[in-house]
């Protein structure tokens, strides 16, 4: 076999490889057969976001940071599930639904979750998009991302979809801790990491952050949880090694935060 | 030729009485006539056909009928007929001579005189001298009231109103006593308070002139249609609205020489024109009315509309293409429950479109889990803290109250009662929501709620589909105020049919008799209905059959308004005509040149029954720094119903603030109502400028007077002594002698003869 025909059967095989992969990872978007769960009709949709990464510091792990957008996915999800069907009287369907900015087909899902908000990033017509979304009625839960640097891209992201909006510190009193639950005393929910390290915060984020962007009329649409990481807690809840302070803190955030997007 | 053929005048015939002068009975007259026609038909019959065959067919008939009418007619002169009629005597009646003095009688018309001119010039021209050559005279002038004058040179049309009717009965009860053989009235026939159309001689006026048997002689000045003008005829629109609400008026008018042309109608707020539309006119004379909406604006108070539709060339009177209607915007916050079983979308999405409309406010309350409940716009922290209310006062408080995915079962039969006494005794709005536990899904249909709901639910549990629906309007929905999306109905529908699909919907089952569907939903192949209204008692209730509206929402463009404005719409509706503890309504919202009025109050307690031992009053201010307060009158037949009379004495808007408060020294205030009227004098003049020829008719028929136009009144001093009122005799006039007697018996004999002799049997 000559060299070139080497090289490509090596270039066919290897986008077979990249192919299958991609299919892989994008095959259980929510569609099944008609008996999947994945097809059961519900009011409530929990809605995780995919975005296209920027690669801005991608290093060695720049492969999986390029699917950033599923980290937990979908384990948080479900576990996040079944604690919302026990606890609430939500009609939820009891599998995960990915939307996409690209196209408008988000607008039916008023209330989406997104982690490692650092390392989105949006084309203009996404931007204007999940602007059009929240200004509208729509809700975004950000979560999992650490540190000053996180913060600054989660910011370039935001500001490119809410210019003139601004930032603010949650305090305990507002609505938003009391819609099902009274969360008062707030600690820093880490990641599974505390399991092996026993330390809460990641990168220089030691302090939790629990912040907010408002509309005109000030009703929440944007819920920060900075400098923690809930989907870990759900995630990782069925953990005997994982305290049950975190996870419970995480579900009834998490609880408090759907059901002040389904009221306000 | 009349009189000369028939010897006395026309009134004679009229007015008299036929009577004879004969010993004999009449029944003898009308048996002979009878005896001699038959008999001559008798020997018609046998004889002549067969003697002379010339005569044929009808002929012979024909000369039976002049015989006949020969014999009938000489009979009659022996029984001596003559006619009895009632004259005044000379000189010892009055008559009364009234000249409208309204501004509407200053109107010049095609001759270039006005109209009182022309009746002023009708009496110094030989009327008056020729009445009175019989009679005494009196002058009277009318306009807002009657009274008398001395002189013809004394009237002048400067009244700003024409009260005919009152004006007669006026003079009816101050002539008691004096010999008034009848009356003359000069008028164009220009009534204030006389729609289009109408007669306008009220009932009471007419029985007064009756009681004496007075005759009411008119004399009609004017055009009886004007050439060219456009009118407004009346202004169709709610006296009261709530801020940022659209609202609706009609406004009618009619027009004369610009029939196929293009108006244009407008709403101004003092000099901003807040609505106008282009509209093509009808034919000649033909009432025209016309939709118009405008925003009520965002600034509570009372306001004066002006309602116009813009002059046209060659227009002969432009005094009457405006009118103005009082409006009083309120700022008025008026509370609604809304009772939620899960929580789900559209409910948030109902609380944002409330979150922009500031007359409204959303007390909820939401099930979040099995035990917890989730209150938002609560005035206070016990409000709702034990769930819904099982007091009446505690439930009557909100204007409206919506349920959505909420079980029967969840309502206690005690709770369920009290949402058919809220709707049917307290006078409320229900709305119930689709949903997975709504309408028959949740149980309804089988609880004893069931009569409340505007259709007959369907069996069964499952008919609350998650499935895609789209909406369209029905004919009924088109232009209702809950749907109208657009003003234009035709858009509107439009509007509908493009909007995005709903979330999911509900089989809310067939509307019972008296709903009305205003949109359905076409989900699949079947067509359901989505939004059913109908009255109960003293209240409404209603059906939106979905949960899904919210997608409107959030799939319409950004800032698109049809989710809001429906929501607002739907629930303004709801709460609208939602008594408070104090309802004020007045006699009338326009005062048309008299200021009398007539305000009725209903209180109630805070159960809503009755509130029979309430202090109410109102305070009153209008123009020129008018401030009144006035007390209210319970009344006797009715609990809780209290009246007050009033004087608005001068010309302008009012605003009254009335206030009801418990009885004692303790008084606490039970509730506040506002409203606005307003009093024009002169305006009315303007309008229906033409001879109302029809009035003036009927009131000279009614009353045995007869309607005269100027030129031809040459009788009219003559015609107008046969009255039998005032001192009057009865003469008897004999009617054998009569010209035209001996004429029809000449003529009767030569023309059968002539008959005879062209047939050939003589």
């Amino acid at each position: 076999m000559k060299l070139s025909q080497i090289a490509v059967v090596s270039v066919m095989a290897a986008v077979c490889c990249a192919g299958l992969r991609g299919y892989q990872r994008v095959a259980d978007f929510g569609f099944g057969n008609d008996d999947s769960p994945t097809n059961i009709k519900a009011e409530f949709y929990w809605s995780r976001l995919a975005y296209a990464p920027n690669l801005q510091g991608v290093s060695s792990f720049g492969y999986w940071r390029s699917y950033a957008w599923s980290r937990d996915y979908p384990k948080a999800d479900r576990q996040f599930l079944i604690a919302m069907h026990r606890l609430t009287r939500i009609d939820g369907r009891p599998t995960e639904q990915v939307v996409t900015l690209d196209s408008d087909d988000i607008f039916n899902y008023p209330w989406i979750y997104a982690v490692q908000v650092q390392m989105w990033s949006f084309t203009d017509k996404e931007a204007k998009r999940l602007r059009e979304y929240l200004l509208k009625g729509g809700f975004l839960m950000v979560d999992d991302f650490h540190g000053t640097e996180d913060w600054e891209n989660f910011m370039n992201g935001m500001r490119q979809v809410l210019p003139d909006y601004p930032v603010e510190d949650l305090q305990s009193g507002d609505e938003i801790f009391h819609t099902l639950y009274d969360v008062d005393n707030k600690i820093q929910i880490p990641g599974e990491h505390w399991v092996r390290t026993r330390r809460t915060y990641e990168k220089d984020g030691y302090q939790p952050k629990w912040r907010a962007i408002r509309d005109d009329k000030g009703r929440i649409i944007v819920a920060i949880c900075h400098n923690m990481h809930l989907g870990d807690a759900w995630e990782w809840a069925d953990d005997p090694n994982y305290p049950e302070e975190f996870a419970s803190m995480a579900f009834r955030a998490g609880l408090d935060y759907i059901i002040y997007g389904m009221t306000h | 030729m009349f009189e000369y053929l028939l010897k006395y005048p026309a009134p004679v015939f009229l007015k008299g009485r036929i009577i004879f002068l004969s010993a004999w009975p009449v029944w003898l007259l009308a048996i002979l006539i009878v005896v001699f026609s038959a008999s001559l038909a008798v020997l018609t019959h046998r004889r002549i056909s067969d003697t002379v065959p010339k005569l044929r067919n009808w002929r012979p008939w024909v000369l039976w009928m002049m015989q006949s009418a020969f014999l009938s007619l000489i009979l009659l002169l022996l029984w001596q007929p003559a006619m009895t009629v009632t004259a005044l005597n000379s000189q010892q009646n009055i008559i009364a001579i009234v000249v409208d003095t309204s501004r509407s009688m200053a109107i010049q018309d095609q001759d270039g005189n006005s109209r009182e001119t022309a009746a002023l010039d009708l009496l110094r021209n030989g009327l008056l001298a020729g009445i009175e050559k019989r009679f005494q005279v009196r002058l009277y002038r009318l306009g807002k009231d009657l009274s008398r004058v001395e002189g013809v040179s004394n009237l002048q049309p400067v009244e700003t109103a024409t009260h005919i009717n009152s004006g007669l009965k006026q003079f009816v009860e101050d002539t008691a006593d004096l010999p008034i053989g009848a009356v003359l009235l000069l008028s164009d026939g220009g009534q204030n308070s006389v729609e289009m159309g109408e007669a306008g001689v009220a009932m009471e006026t007419l029985q007064a002139l009756r009681n004496r048997r007075l005759p009411v002689h008119t004399i009609g000045f004017g055009q009886p249609e004007l050439r060219h003008d456009l009118e407004i005829e009346n202004v169709s629109v709610a006296p009261s609205a709530m801020i940022n609400s659209r609202v609706s008026a009609a406004i009618s008018f009619v027009q004369h020489g610009y029939v196929g042309q293009t108006a244009k109608i407008t709403v101004r707020d003092g000099g901003k024109t807040i609505s106008s539309q282009e509209v093509k006119l009808v034919p000649n004379g033909v009432l025209q009315t016309e939709p118009l909406y405008f925003a009520a604006g965002s600034a509570a108070g009372a306001k004066e509309l002006r309602f116009a539709i813009e002059p046209l060339a060659g227009e002969e009177n432009l005094k009457n293409n405006e009118v103005i209607r009082p409006l009083l915007v309120s700022d008025k916050k008026r509370r609604i429950l809304y009772v939620e079983g899960e929580p789900r979308w559209e409910f948030k999405f109902i609380r944002r479109a409330e979150d922009e409309d500031a007359t409204v406010q959303l007390a909820s309350m939401l099930r979040t889990s099995e035990n917890k409940v989730y209150r938002q716009g609560i005035a206070n922290q016990s409000e709702l803290a034990d769930g819904f209310p099982v007091r009446p006062e505690d439930l009557f408080g909100y204007a409206g109250i919506i349920i959505g995915s909420v079980d029967a079962d969840y309502f206690t039969p005690l709770q369920r009662e009290l949402l058919r006494e809220y709707v049917d005794r307290r006078g409320g709005g229900l709305l119930f929501l689709g949903g997975r536990g709504s309408l028959s899904d949740g149980g309804w249909g089988t609880s004893s709620a069931n009569e409340l709901f505007p259709t007959f639910l369907p069996a069964g549990r499952n008919n609350f589909h998650r499935n895609s629906a789209t909406v369209e309007l029905t004919p009924d929905g088109a232009d209702s105020p809950i749907t109208r999306l657009l003003d234009d109905p035709s858009k509107n529908v439009q509007r509908w049919k493009k909007l995005t699909y709903l979330a999911d919907y509900q089989d809310a089952g067939s509307p019972k008799p008296g709903a009305t569907v205003l949109a359905q939903m076409n989900a699949g192949r079947r067509k359901l209905p989505l939004l059913i209204t109908e009255n109960y008692g003293h209240g409404r209730t209603a059906i939106l059959a979905t949960g899904g509206t919210w997608r409107w929402q959030m799939s319409e463009a950004l800032g698109d308004p049809s989710h809001d404005l429906f929501w607002q719409q739907l629930l303004r509706w709801l709460i609208a005509d939602t008594p408070g503890e104090v309802s004020v309504s007045v006699s009338e919202h326009t005062l048309i040149d008299e200021g009398n009025l007539r305000l009725t109050a209903q209180v109630r307690d805070p159960q809503f029954q009755p509130a029979a031992d309430a202090h109410v009053t109102a305070h009153l201010i209008g123009p020129e720094n008018t401030s009144a307060w006035i007390d209210f009158v319970p009344s006797q037949d009715s609990p809780g119903l209290y009246t007050a009379s009033w004087s608005a004495d001068k010309p302008g808007g009012y605003l009254a603030e009335i206030v009801a408060e418990t009885e004692g020294k303790q008084k606490q205030e039970i509730g506040r109502d506002v409203l606005t009227f307003r009093r024009e004098d002169g305006v009315a003049e303007n309008f229906h400028t033409e001879q109302n020829r029809t009035f003036l008719q009927h009131l000279s028929s009614e009353t045995g007077g007869q309607y005269w136009k100027p030129d031809g009144i040459k009788d009219l001093a003559q015609n107008i002594s046969y009255s039998e009122a005032g001192i009057s005799v009865r003469s008897t006039n004999e009617l054998w002698n009569m010209p035209i007697i001996f004429l029809l018996l000449l003529g009767l004999s030569v023309g059968e003869w002539l008959l005879r002799r062209r047939w050939g049997v003589i």
